[in-house]
């Protein structure tokens, strides 16, 4: 038996080399994908009142589309050897740097949604469980069951609509910051923390502001499934026998609930925590657009529906490797909740 | 303690609203002095012939650089819009046409300066001009819509002087040096960053503006947002002073009902791509200012492919033509927001000009439908499909039911097939799309352009892929025609080609809504139909 740390790293090491194939297949299967969808680029990019055939042609040219697939599949794999992700036709500028100016955006706003739903969905499922079959358990089913029935873009609007439109209070929404707020030297990308590095408080704010309402209307969304999945994790482990045991010898109700009981539950959490981040991820998209937020996802997706076939084939394999990252992380934190994990 | 955490989550909630309630939003003085433009497209470059440039590309390049010559503008139903027939001096002070319209000289003004400070001479006209037919851009086929199409027609006479030199008397040549594309570049600063594979120095300008237009670029943000300072020495305006805005801030907002929310709240000056619907709603409102312009250099149709049976039948198209419930569509699209193009009365049953677009006599009359469908062999009807591309699904999804449920009534099938844009553009260049729906514009709206374009060859723009020796012929030689009653009768053949042949159905002319706050004023319809935020100024 290892020590926890050094078996935690290890597992980590042995899973990010096992990912490597699944990266590289991920790869190849998003080049294909692409060349095989319905609709050239180069037309679709040649769309001048008086673009002609040899516009066309230059375009697919200057794409790389006039290779076969095959000779375009060995450039673009050695072109991602030497990290480089292509040149996206929509906004001109390399796919590389686009997503780096975009991911920060994206999860700064997936990790302060995320942290919202855990934060409100975590308590609501242990009330919950605490009480079954009270009105406060139907309630946060209620609760629940709103939230996901609610699409992300209803309820964005919805926000707007009230918060900024009714009562005034939200800022325009707008992307990330105010346009007549000047930005902070970028050190991290996340405006937040950029900000606060900066020393200033005021444009934090402002940023904070324009996050808020976004990230409340995804939070929304994945409350559901942390709170459901809390609650039923807090039912098993409160009827458990370390429970009974830790209640009859007079613990404090905190210690039986918070220390005994929660800590055992929350592994499942983690789980799904680690699974709705990811999909938020690429799923936010709908939030992207609506509070014009500039992230990777509606990226993509104008990406897509122009057949752009490098920002898509970047916006895919950032996604995979995130995915990597995240299942990592949640490793290292399961070998924190329960360090019986770590053994093997 | 119970509900421990349940509390401090509320806590953490009251706080929030707490401090969102007490920030009132923090503005610059200077908000007086800037517009704020808002769109759902985006600028990708900054300099328009790039292949790929987006159309908000091409409205920002008409404040960042000066052309040669720019359209002067005028009132239509009390409305300004941009005027093909005058043609003023923009870095050009006057201009001369010869005689036989075969020159034509330009004079520069002597106080025309870069925003680097160097002054526009007649070297970096030339050089912008060959660029402009030489190098594989976007402006290469334009140009040649005016006979420009070789650096020798473009000569250096002196220091402020050039002379364009026209192969036949084209009267499109003028008014293309006014579009988008021919921009004056500071030849000097853009030679610097030529290589050897770029000799234009298309990549180095894609991100950086060198012109002489009215404004500068502050800060872009390819797909987000571009700001711009005004260019304080600029003075190639009306009334010779800067453009009024001290700053123009151009951003993208994707969802349309934010852009109408930002508009209403005041944060937005001005939108031009609200969903008709909002507009209706603004504009019963009463407190902004929305200025309807029907787009007359645009059209939208109803096109059938003329090779592809059973479309090949002209009297297939006409039953089409007349099975289509034009009004409701009209409503359910559009909301009534545009120029109708159906529903004309011809007495003599020739046309009543020969301006292209035309109002075609034809409307909703199921019998005369059934009738042709008769006449074409196909009583019983057929099924075909009906396309369109996402990007339009906010108006063609309602008139696409409605064509359904019409065309049902006199036996032909409809499948609605809504299609991803690139998809939809590629099967239209590769011909074949049998029914659907599409849009044209054009930049220099004449009745030759628009029937040279988009009704001959076999290229992507003639939708209907129509082939008819007379049609083409006569619009060849409209092209060159320089008597005006000439040019008129040649027009009115062509019309009179169209409405027997009817290889597509025009509909309508959608307008363009600008909505803007009050205080906006001197807003013009521009033939690149978004703003010039040039012509802008706020009360």
């Amino acid at each position: 038996m290892k020590t926890g740390l050094g078996a935690t790293l290890l597992r980590a090491g042995r899973r990010l080399l096992s990912s490597l194939p699944a990266l590289f297949g991920v790869l190849v299967f998003t080049f294909l994908l692409m060349r095989v969808l319905p609709g050239d680029p180069a037309v679709f990019f040649a769309s001048g009142p008086n673009a002609g055939k040899e516009e066309i042609e230059q375009i697919r040219k200057q794409m790389g589309l006039n290779k076969s697939v095959p000779e375009q599949l060995v450039f673009y794999l050695s072109d991602i050897g030497h990290g480089n992700l292509g040149r996206s036709m929509m906004t001109g500028q390399p796919v590389l740097k686009d997503l780096r100016e975009r991911l920060p955006a994206s999860l700064e706003l997936t990790f302060t949604a995320l942290l919202i739903a855990l934060i409100a969905a975590v308590p609501l499922g242990v009330v919950a469980a605490l009480r079954p079959g009270s009105l406060v358990d139907h309630g946060v089913r209620l609760f629940c069951a709103l939230g996901v029935c609610v699409p992300t873009f209803v309820s964005g609007l919805l926000l707007i609509y009230v918060f900024y439109y009714l009562l005034g209070l939200a800022p325009d929404p707008t992307g990330r910051i105010d346009v007549f707020t000047s930005l902070p030297p970028q050190r991290t990308g996340f405006l937040s923390i950029d900000f606060l590095l900066a020393g200033d408080l005021e444009g934090w704010w402002a940023a904070f502001r324009q996050l808020i309402l976004p990230a409340v209307s995804m939070a929304l969304f994945v409350i559901a499934p942390l709170a459901r999945i809390t609650r039923a994790s807090m039912l098993v482990s409160l009827g458990s026998d370390f429970v009974r045991t830790a209640r009859s010898v007079g613990l404090s109700w905190r210690k039986v609930v918070v220390t005994y009981a929660l800590r055992n539950a929350i592994l499942p959490v983690i789980t799904i925590a680690g699974i709705v981040f990811s999909t938020m991820l690429g799923a936010n998209v709908l939030v992207e657009k609506v509070f014009s937020w500039p992230g990777v996802a509606s990226y993509a997706l104008d990406a897509l529906l122009s057949s752009d076939y490098a920002p898509v084939q970047g916006f895919v394999l950032l996604m995979a490797s995130l995915f990597v990252l995240v299942n990592l992380v949640v490793d290292v934190c399961y070998g924190i909740a329960d360090p019986r994990v770590s053994i093997e | 303690m119970r509900f421990v955490s349940f509390r401090s989550a509320t806590s953490v909630l009251a706080t929030t609203a707490l401090l969102l309630v007490a920030t009132a939003p923090s503005r610059a003085q200077t908000r007086a002095e800037t517009l704020r433009y808002v769109t759902g497209a985006s600028v990708n470059t900054l300099e328009p012939n790039i292949p790929g440039s987006t159309r908000e590309s091409f409205a920002l390049s008409m404040s960042t650089y000066d052309r040669l010559v720019a359209f002067g503008r005028k009132q239509l139903n009390g409305k300004w819009v941009f005027d093909l027939d005058t043609i003023t001096g923009e870095l050009a002070e006057s201009y001369d046409v010869s005689p036989d319209g075969l020159k034509i000289t330009f004079r520069l003004r002597k106080d025309a300066k870069f925003q680097d400070g160097s002054p526009v001479t007649a070297e970096d006209v030339k050089w912008s001009l060959d660029r402009c037919v030489t190098a594989p851009i976007l402006g290469k086929a334009q140009l040649l819509t005016g006979s420009l199409t070789s650096a020798d027609q473009f000569k250096v006479i002196d220091p402020l002087t050039v002379e364009v030199t026209l192969p036949k008397p084209d009267k499109l040549a003028l008014p293309n040096l006014a579009t988008v594309y021919p921009i004056i570049i500071n030849s000097k600063l853009a030679k610097e960053h030529a290589t050897a594979d770029d000799p234009w120095a298309t990549a180095w300008l894609k991100e950086h503006t060198a012109g002489s237009g009215a404004y500068v670029v502050e800060s872009f943000k390819p797909g987000e947002q571009a700001i711009l300072k005004r260019d304080e020495n600029w003075n190639r305006g009306s009334a010779n002073k800067p453009a009024f805005f001290k700053r123009v801030i151009v951003q993208s907002v994707p969802e349309p009902a934010t852009r109408a929310n930002l508009v209403e709240r005041g944060d937005a000056d001005l939108v031009v791509d609200l969903q008709a619907s909002d507009v209706q709603s603004l504009e019963a409102k009463g407190k902004l200012k929305v200025i309807s312009t029907p787009q007359y250099n645009a059209i939208t149709f109803v096109s059938m492919n003329n090779q592809m049976p059973p479309f090949d039948n002209v009297n297939v198209r006409r039953a089409i033509a007349y099975a289509l419930p034009y009004d409701d569509m009209f409503k359910a699209a559009l909301f009534g927001r545009g120029a109708p193009l159906f529903g004309a009365s011809w007495p003599d049953g020739k046309p009543l000009n020969g301006i292209y677009p035309f109002q075609q006599p034809v409307k909703l009359d199921l019998d005369k439908a059934r009738e042709y469908l008769k006449a074409a062999g196909l009583p019983e009807g057929f099924s075909t499909t009906f396309s369109f591309n996402v990007g339009q699904a906010a108006t063609a999804e309602p008139m696409a039911a409605l064509v359904k449920e019409s065309l049902g009534k006199i036996g032909i099938k409809v499948d609605i097939q809504k299609l991803p844009d690139a998809q939809m553009s590629t099967l239209i260049n590769e011909k074949k799309v049998p029914f659907f729906t599409e849009g044209i514009t054009a930049w220099l709206p004449s009745t030759d352009y628009f029937y040279r374009n988009f009704y001959t060859g076999n290229q992507r723009w003639n939708y209907s892929s129509i082939n008819n020796s007379d049609l083409e012929a006569i619009a060849q030689a409209a092209r060159f025609e320089p008597d005006k009653a000439k040019y008129e009768e040649d027009g009115r053949k062509l019309n009179a080609i169209h409405f027997s042949e009817m290889p597509q159905i025009p509909l309508w002319q959608p307008s363009q809504d600008a909505v803007m706050a009050s205080s906006i004023e001197g807003f013009t319809y521009q033939f690149h139909r978004l703003v010039d935020y040039r012509d802008l100024s706020r009360k």
